[in-house]
């Protein structure tokens, strides 16, 4: 991949986001546009591998040289099918949830609300025919709200503790105890998700 | 022996059953007598609300009538286990979905498993099929979202044994007729599906 941003390639990029998105317990912004831009390029150099392997005149080098290129296109596709799917299982897992808050669905693509929406109701209408339609009418709710018990529409967790690298100097941010704290680059802190939230947002910092 | 029951007993059968397939990983037939059951308890509970409500409508009544909360505790509780149980089962469901990349004819026709799903289980897969299909029509087809994420590519080519027949399969190489017993060094992408769903062994 040789088009470069600055000291990060296009793939790097993907590499940090695909880790980012692993390890936060929330959903993270889309990155439409980046993927956009890798699969056009998967694409033209699969199609440049097609045309070279046709060619007979070209060498046994360069045949060396096509395999790498096509080895090099698969690992970068299982990179972004485990992208996709790491949103994918997230999307399933907290689907009621972002069909019920617009502010999630912002960092949806417009397939995934699709089919966050799709598999909500899939998910509602499979618990109704299961269990709900059988219960006498009152018990029949899919969102008792009942004190001393967890909600009925399971939410990302953002209490829970992950790592943290810095990328570059990041402002300072709130602890939960109060005190504020900084991080130099490059340091590595594990730290509740939300109290680092913002700074991932920014790119500040990225998740290991 | 009589067999005295508290209310909720049942529930708890119904998720210890879901505990026992996480632990041994595997999917256990549809338990429909037992949740038929606690849902007639669910009923039983419901009218004997209904009834207490009525009495409490008693002119003398206090207003202090402990067993409605009771009641309404084990309701609460017997239709979580309950959707918590259906909820485990969908989740492993979909599990099973993606380990076999997303062929469900292939899962559906397997006996053992056809035979522990529910009708409507049946049903959720084959929704929750065509969703995830709408979900890849959106990729273009050089990148099939569906195909393993468990180990990353190192080699282009890998030797594979066929196991059943699997018929013409086209590959880069041209169309090839795997055949049992027969060994084919192939290109990964081509045939991984079939790995997936066992036709093929890597050697």
């Amino acid at each position: 991949m040789e088009f470069e941003t600055g000291e990060e390639t296009k793939l790097q990029e993907l590499i940090r986001h695909w880790m980012n998105e692993r390890h936060a317990p929330d959903i993270l912004p889309a990155q439409s546009t980046l993927l956009g831009r890798l699969l056009d390029h998967i694409r033209k150099q699969n199609d440049t591998v097609q045309l070279l392997r046709a060619d007979p005149d070209s060498s046994e080098d360069e045949h060396f040289r096509i395999m790498l290129a096509q080895t090099e296109i698969e690992r970068v596709k299982f990179i972004v099918r485990s992208y996709v799917r790491t949103r994918l299982y997230k999307i399933e897992k907290y689907a009621r949830y972002v069909v019920a808050n617009p502010e999630i669905q912002e960092r949806l693509s417009a397939t995934e609300l699709e089919h966050a929406k799709k598999f909500a109701h899939l998910m509602e209408s499979h618990f109704h025919r299961t269990v709900l339609q059988s219960l006498p009418e009152e018990q029949r709710g899919l969102a008792d709200e009942v004190v001393f018990m967890p909600p009925m529409i399971p939410e990302p967790d953002k209490t829970r503790s992950v790592f943290a690298l810095a990328r570059t100097q990041c402002p300072p941010v709130r602890l939960p105890d109060g005190s504020t704290s900084e991080m130099e680059k490059g340091q590595i802190a594990l730290t509740p998700y939300y109290v680092v939230e913002q700074l991932l947002a920014r790119g500040e910092v990225e998740l290991v | 022996m009589t067999e005295t029951r508290q209310y909720g007993d049942l529930a708890t059968q119904l998720v210890t059953e879901s505990r026992r397939s996480t632990a041994t990983d595997t999917l256990l037939k549809y338990n429909d007598p037992l949740v038929r059951s606690i849902i007639r308890e669910q009923r039983q509970l419901e009218q004997m609300i209904s009834s207490t409500l009525l009495a409490s409508e008693d002119p003398e009544f206090d207003g202090n009538n402990p067993s409605l909360l009771i009641y309404q505790t084990a309701i609460l509780r017997n239709k979580r286990c309950l959707l918590a149980y259906h909820s485990h089962r969908t989740d492993r469901l979909r599990d099973m979905y993606w380990a076999v990349g997303g062929a469900l004819p292939h899962l559906l026709s397997d006996q053992d498993i056809r035979g522990k799903l529910s009708p409507h289980e049946v049903d959720f897969l084959k929704q929750y099929n065509s969703a995830v299909m709408d979900f890849r029509s959106e990729f273009s087809d050089e990148l099939d979202i569906t195909a393993s994420i468990v180990q990353p590519p190192k080699d282009l080519h890998v030797l594979v044994r066929v196991i059943r027949d699997c018929g013409v399969i086209q590959t880069e190489l041209g169309t090839i007729d795997f055949k049992k017993g027969q060994r084919f060094m192939v290109r990964r992408a081509d045939i991984e599906h079939l790995i997936v769903q066992g036709y093929l062994e890597e050697v």
